[in-house]
Parts: structure tokens; C-alpha cells; sequence
């Protein structure tokens, strides 16, 4: 959800180790992407998380806890 | 070499040790002895140190100049034995680390006239002015205070007085002048009860502020989340969380130590949140200065959350490092009672079984002891060390991860 779809699969493939050029790519988006503003979502619940300057916040309501 | 060390607070060559020193009761004559040791003191081989410490540093403050930080040498102090008399808790043991700062603390008691901060951009910029000129003190006129830290409750006089009359006798003496910001030399007088010890500062402000620039009601002394950091051995690629971080003490310093681990740090409280983020900020800027290319990032992460209910899958964490809420400024005892349980649980849940450690830090030593008693199953007691927090007796304990896997909550997640 980068704006970059076409460059990483939706799952790592078996031998993802070896596999320089995913790596690289992996690396770049957990390392030395940065989100902002944005929005971190739960795959299961699809809760929303906001990320604002860089920090998402994570706090539960009281009724999520 | 003796600069790298981090988990000392201050660094000063000692120019005599009084180990059982009687003060006079009437003040003016135990004020008096002071001004007549001066004469008597063997200043000539630690000034010698201070000039060699002196020349190191002016090579290093030549390149930076707006640097909020007292300068760390990086060159060997090749001096040839004169270096013997230099702080002598400065050891790298890391049993020792938390401890020392207990008996350097107190050096930092309210009788201290130490500036903090900004100071040091003076005293900076002081070196630099004399730069063009001779490195030896022989040459131009020495400016110099004198600082007292007085502790004890048997003594007539106050560590102002002390440090006035002391410094008297040393403009008498050396003909310097006395300059309480601008100064060359810091000549420390150092009493604790019977015991003196004098000595010439090698460091310019108390180490233990270095890369925090904003603090909060509660900030850890860099020094101590140092030791604490050292106690967990911290391996390359090691995941460290401080899930209470406040302003970022401990994952700040150990980022800029640790540069091959990943720190994450989180707290609930947006304050505390925002300071962190800061603080992260001005240690980039900072590591921008040095390198004059492009900024290199930092191993860190900041994140708002609950330790009740940490983002963090099981098992994924090697190791948990905090600064406890001590129910003094920060949350109530009572309040403890649950949390601290609660956060041994998360903490246990979030730590690799059987590798995983954790160090914690808190002066609510009952509640700790309690919480853990609780949960036996996946934290064993390896070590605890005691310190000296801002005058409170506090604890860092040192637990590691059972084998036993936590259970699987259903996590909101």
C-alpha cells in the first residue's frame, strides 16, 4: 500500500534467502521507507492504526482491550 | 581512552585523596585549613594531565563548533603514567557500571554550582578562542572556578563558603583569575563526611545528559540506561524494546552504542511520545554534523502504545529494557499493584523463550518482588544491582526468559 505494488510479491516465495533482488526490496520498504502520515491496518480485523509524524499509534479503546 | 568510557558521569584527575580529613568545628578555622592546603597540594603532575586532556580536546572541538555535547576524545591519552590519578571509579566492569553511578551521584547533590546544558557551548567556544595560543597554561593567565560538592551533616561551613575561600587561595597561589562560566581549569573539592578528595575536571559537563535534549518529569540519566544495557549483552541483531520509554533515554543510548541492534521504543503518554521523537531527532541532526554527507538513519523506532497490550507478536523480542514507573512522579503505588504484573505478563509474552532477557529498573522494590513471584513460570531472577536514583534506593533487576512458551492470548489484533 506504498504506491509501490508491482515491486514486492504478496508473499515471500520459499527460497526468499537467496533471493538478492527481494531482499534489496524487502530492506528498502521496512528500512529506509518511512510513513509519515498514513495508516497501519490489521490484516485480521482491519482495525485502522494512525501514523502521525512518523509514530502510529496503537492505543486500544477501552471497550477494544 | 578514558573519555570513551560510558557509564561514567564525570571524569577528573585527583590531585590529593584525604581519606580521614578533620574539619574543624569553628568554621573559620576549618575554612582557614582549606585555604592554607593550598600551598601544600602537589598541583604540578595533574595540571600537567589537564594540559594533556586539554590538547586532545582542542583537536576534537576544532571541528565542531555548535556541539551541545562535551567533546569525547577519541585519541589515546599516551601520557606515560602520569594518567594514575584519574577518577578513580571510571572501571569498565559492568557489575560495577550501575554502582558507580551511585558513587558519582552524589556528587550531584544540591550544593553543586555545576551548569548543565548550554554551558558547555561556552566552555566550547572558550577552547577555541584559544586555540592560536600556546596549549601550555604557562603562557597566558588561567582562568578557573572552584566546585564544591559538600556531603555530610557534621560540617560548619557550606559548600559555597568552601568553595569561595578554597578558590581565594588558589588566585592567591596561581595567580589565575576567577571566571565562574568562561574557565580553563575546574578545580573540584569534593567532601563527603571525613573524606576529601581534590581534583582538576577532565569533562566539562556531567556526561550523563549526553543525547537527550528533551527531558521529561522522570529522564534516566544516559550513564545509568547505559549500564542497563550493557547488563542485557545485547548481540548483533538483537530486537530491544523499552516499552516505558518516557523521553527515550534508554533506546536512544542504545542505539547510538548498539548501532547493530534494532531498538523500538513506546510509551503510552503522547508527551512522553513526542520528547522521544525529539530527542531521536537531535541525535540524526547530530550524526549529520559528523559525517557532512547525508544523514545515516538510526536502528530506532518510536511508537504509541499500551504495555498492556503491546503490538508485538509472541516471541519476537530478544530483549526488554525499562525504566519502571516508580509510583513517585509517574503513576501511583497503587496503581503498580496491577500494572506491574500486567507488564511482566506482556513483557514475558512479547521475549523469545529460553534466549530472552529483561532489565528493569525500579524503586518499588516490594511490588517488583510480589509481580514477579507471580510469574515464576516465564522470568527467573539472574541478577539484581542497586542504585542510587536521584537520592531513591532503586533496583535493577536482571531476568531471563524461561523455556516455557507463553500462553497464546487472542490478541485484538
Amino acid at each position: 500500500k506504498l504506491g509501490h505494488p508491482s515491486e514486492l510479491p504478496p508473499e515471500p516465495a520459499p527460497d526468499y534467502e537467496g533471493d538478492e533482488e527481494f531482499l534489496r526490496r524487502v530492506h528498502h520498504v521496512l528500512l529506509e521507507v518511512e510513513v509519515l502520515e498514513g495508516v497501519l491496518q490489521c490484516p485480521d480485523s482491519g482495525r485502522r492504526f494512525p501514523i502521525s509524524k512518523g509514530i502510529p499509534n496503537m492505543l486500544l479503546s477501552e471497550d477494544e482491550a | 581512552q578514558v573519555h570513551r568510557l560510558r557509564s561514567v558521569d564525570n571524569l577528573f584527575v585527583v590531585v590529593q585523596e584525604f581519606k580521614d580529613y578533620q574539619f574543624k568545628e569553628n568554621k573559620e578555622h576549618a575554612l582557614k585549613d582549606l585555604e592554607d592546603l593550598v600551598k601544600k597540594l602537589p598541583w604540578t603532575n595533574p595540571l600537567k594531565v589537564w594540559e594533556l586532556n586539554n590538547s586532545l580536546k582542542k583537536k576534537k572541538t576544532k571541528r565542531k563548533k555548535h556541539n551541545l555535547q562535551s567533546p569525547v576524545s577519541k585519541e589515546k591519552l599516551s601520557d606515560g603514567g602520569e594518567e594514575g590519578g584519574a577518577d578513580q571509579k571510571d572501571t569498565n566492569d559492568q557489575e560495577d557500571c550501575a554502582q558507580n553511578t551511585v558513587g558519582v551521584e552524589s556528587t550531584d547533590s544540591q550544593d553543586t554550582e555545576k551548569p548543565h546544558g548550554v554551558a558547555s557551548q561556552n566552555t566550547g567556544s572558550g577552547m577555541e578562542l584559544g586555540d592560536g595560543q600556546a596549549a601550555e597554561g604557562e603562557a597566558k593567565v588561567l582562568k578557573f572556578r572552584v566546585t564544591c560538592n559538600r556531603a555530610g551533616d557534621k560540617h560548619s561551613f557550606t559548600s559555597n563558603e568552601a568553595a569561595r575561600d578554597f578558590g581565594g587561595a588558589v588566585q592567591e597561589h596561581f595567580q589565575w583569575k576567577a571566571d565562574m562560566t568562561n574557565f580553563d581549569v575546574e578545580v573540584l573539592l569534593n567532601i563527603h563526611n571525613n573524606e576529601m578528595v581534590v581534583g582538576i575536571a577532565l569533562t566539562e559537563e556531567s556526561l550523563h545528559r549526553r543525547n537527550i535534549t528533551h527531558f521529561g518529569p522522570t529522564t534516566l540519566r544516559s550513564t545509568l540506561a547505559y549500564g542497563m544495557l550493557r547488563l542485557c549483552d545485547p548481540q548483533p541483531t538483537d530486537i530491544i524494546v523499552d516499552p516505558m520509554c518516557g523521553t527515550g533515554a534508554i533506546p536512544i543510548e542504545g542505539a547510538a552504542e548498539w548501532p547493530g541492534c534494532y531498538h523500538i521504543a513506546g510509551d503510552n503518554n503522547p508527551q512522553a511520545v513526542k520528547r522521544a521523537a525529539n530527542n531521536i531527532c537531535s541525535l540524526l541532526r547530530k550524526n549529520e554534523n559528523k559525517d557532512s554527507s547525508t544523514a545515516l538513519g538510526v536502528p530506532l523506532d518510536i511508537i504509541q502504545w499500551d504495555i498492556c497490550n503491546l503490538p508485538l507478536r509472541t516471541g519476537s523480542v530478544d530483549i526488554v529494557v525499562t525504566d519502571m514507573p516508580f509510583g513517585k512522579r509517574i503513576g501511583s503505588k497503587k496503581k503498580n499493584w496491577d500494572l506491574y504484573p500486567a507488564c511482566l505478563m506482556e513483557m514475558g509474552r512479547i521475549c523469545t523463550p529460553g534466549t530472552g532477557r529483561a532489565v528493569l529498573l525500579t524503586q518499588d522494590k516490594k511490588c517488583f518482588a510480589k509481580a514477579l513471584s507471580r510469574v515464576g513460570h516465564i522470568w527467573r531472577r539472574a541478577q539484581t544491582v542497586w542504585v542510587n536514583v536521584g537520592g531513591l534506593h532503586a533496583a535493577v533487576y536482571l531476568l531471563r526468559r524461561t523455556g516455557e512458551a507463553a500462553e497464546e492470548r487472542r490478541a485484538p489484533w
